[in-house]
C-alpha cells in the first residue's frame, strides 16, 4: 500500500467514526427527549386505567391512605382521596359535590401530562355547592346544553383525572363526616 | 461466482451488526441520562436549610423536565398557590437521611392554613409500620411554649414524652415532605423565607 493509500484508508476511518459517534449522540438525544416527554404521561396513563369508579356516581373511592397505597407516589396520610378519570372528548363532563367537613378540602382537575390546571377549596366555594361542567378540547357534534348555575371548565386534554381531597385529623371520630364529604361528589357524562 | 455473490451479503451482516449496536448504543445512552435526571431531586426550586422546594408542581408553567421529575417523584401535586412542598433528603448537617438512625426534626410551625411533616422511603412511598404512623401535622403536632413543634423518626420509640414519634422501619433511604397547605401571602411570593425545620440526626445511629 503506497503512503497515498494509507493516508487515504485512515482519513476514511476518522470520517467513519465520526459519522458513528455524531448519529449515536443524535439519537440519544432523540431518546433521552423522548422519555422525559412519556413519562408523566406513560405514568399518568397508567393511573387513568387503574381508576375504578362507581357505576352510579363515576367516583372511585379508595380506602385511607396507609402504607399498602402505592399506586401514586408520595400519598399523604392526612387525607382522604376520591377519585374520578374522566374523559371528555365526545361529551361533556359534570361534576358536582356538596362536601359539609368543617375542615380543608379541594378538587382538583389534571390534565393527561400531570398538569394541574383547575383546582378550588372549601374556602373558595364558601359553603355553596360545586357544579361544573367540563369540556374537552375539541368541539362537540352537538352543542352542550349548560344546566343552570354550572360553572364551565376547559380541559386542555380530553381524558384528565380529578382528585378531591378531605383532610382527616382522626378518620375514626370524623368517619361519618368525611366520608359524607367525599360521597358528595358526582362525575356523569352531560348528554 | 460464489465469491462475488457471498461478499456484499458478508459486509451487508456486518454494517447491520454495527447499526443495531449503534441503536444499542444510544438507547442506553438516552434512556441512562433521562433515569439520572428524573431522579435527581435539586433544581425545581428555592433551597432553604436542607429542604428544597418544588415550585412547579403541578402548574401548567412547568417545563418538560420538572413534568416529568414531578411525575416520578410526586405525582398529582397541586399547584402553588394552593400547596407548597417541601422535600429534605439529608439532615441539617448535609448528610444523607437514613431510616436506621434517629432524627430530631424541630421548628415553627409554617405560616398557613395547615401543615403536615410525612415520612417517606426512598421509593417514594410510606414507611410500614404496626402503629400506622406516619406524618405529624398542624392538628395533631406537640406545640411547646415557644410556639414552636418537635417530633423523633427512627427505627424505635425513643419514648421522650411529649414529642411524637414517627417510625421509620428498616435500613432504607429516607425523606421527609412538608406540606404546607394555603400559604399565607409572604411565603408564597418568597418560598425561601420558610423557617425551616431543623434536621438533626440523634447519637446511636444502629
Amino acid at each position: 500500500m503506497t503512503q497515498a493509500q494509507s493516508s487515504a484508508l485512515a482519513s476514511s476511518r476518522r470520517r467513519l467514526w465520526a459519522w458513528r459517534i455524531g448519529a449515536t449522540l443524535a439519537l440519544a438525544s432523540a431518546v433521552h427527549l423522548l422519555a422525559v416527554w412519556a413519562v408523566p404521561r406513560v405514568i399518568m396513563g397508567r393511573v387513568l386505567s387503574a381508576a375504578q369508579p362507581e357505576k352510579t356516581t363515576g367516583v372511585f373511592l379508595p380506602p385511607m391512605t396507609d402504607a399498602s397505597a402505592r399506586r401514586i407516589v408520595m400519598p399523604s396520610p392526612d387525607l382522604l382521596y376520591a377519585t374520578c378519570a374522566f374523559d371528555v372528548s365526545t361529551t361533556p363532563l359534570r361534576i358536582r359535590a356538596d362536601p359539609k367537613s368543617p375542615r380543608y378540602w379541594s378538587i382538583a382537575l389534571y390534565a393527561d401530562n400531570s398538569d394541574n390546571f383547575f383546582v378550588i377549596n372549601d374556602r373558595e366555594a364558601v359553603g355553596q355547592p360545586i357544579d361544573i361542567v367540563l369540556i374537552g378540547p375539541k368541539a362537540y357534534a352537538q352543542r352542550p346544553k349548560m344546566p343552570a348555575g354550572s360553572k364551565l371548565i376547559d380541559s386542555p386534554s380530553a381524558r384528565g383525572l380529578l382528585l378531591m381531597r378531605v383532610l382527616v385529623a382522626d378518620y375514626a371520630a370524623e368517619k361519618s363526616v368525611v366520608e359524607a364529604a367525599r360521597g358528595s361528589l358526582s362525575c356523569e357524562a352531560l348528554r | 461466482m460464489t465469491g462475488k455473490a457471498t461478499s456484499p451479503r458478508r459486509i451487508g451482516w456486518s454494517t447491520l451488526a454495527g447499526l443495531a449496536g449503534l441503536v444499542v448504543l444510544a438507547a442506553t445512552l438516552g434512556l441512562g441520562s433521562a433515569w439520572l435526571v428524573l431522579k435527581r431531586s435539586d433544581g425545581l426550586g428555592a433551597r432553604v436549610g436542607p429542604w428544597q422546594a418544588n415550585l412547579l408542581a403541578g402548574s401548567a408553567d412547568a417545563d418538560l423536565y420538572t413534568r416529568a421529575r414531578v411525575a416520578v417523584g410526586g405525582l398529582l401535586a397541586l399547584n402553588r398557590a394552593e400547596t407548597m412542598y417541601y422535600v429534605a433528603a439529608t439532615d441539617s448537617d448535609g448528610q444523607p437521611l437514613r431510616s436506621r438512625c434517629s432524627y430530631r426534626v424541630s421548628g415553627l410551625p409554617p405560616k398557613a392554613r395547615w401543615w403536615s411533616l410525612t415520612a417517606y422511603a426512598e421509593d417514594y412511598f410510606l414507611f410500614p409500620n404496626e402503629q400506622r404512623r406516619y406524618s405529624v401535622n398542624g392538628l395533631n403536632a406537640a406545640i411547646n411554649e415557644k410556639g414552636a413543634f418537635a417530633l423523633i423518626s427512627g427505627p424505635s420509640d425513643p419514648g421522650v414524652a411529649g414529642l411524637p414519634w414517627l417510625p421509620t422501619p428498616g435500613d432504607r433511604g429516607l425523606m421527609f415532605t412538608l406540606r404546607v397547605y394555603n400559604p399565607d401571602g409572604a411565603l408564597q411570593a418568597s418560598p425561601a423565607s420558610l423557617e425551616a425545620p431543623r434536621i438533626e440526626r440523634l447519637a446511636g445511629c444502629a
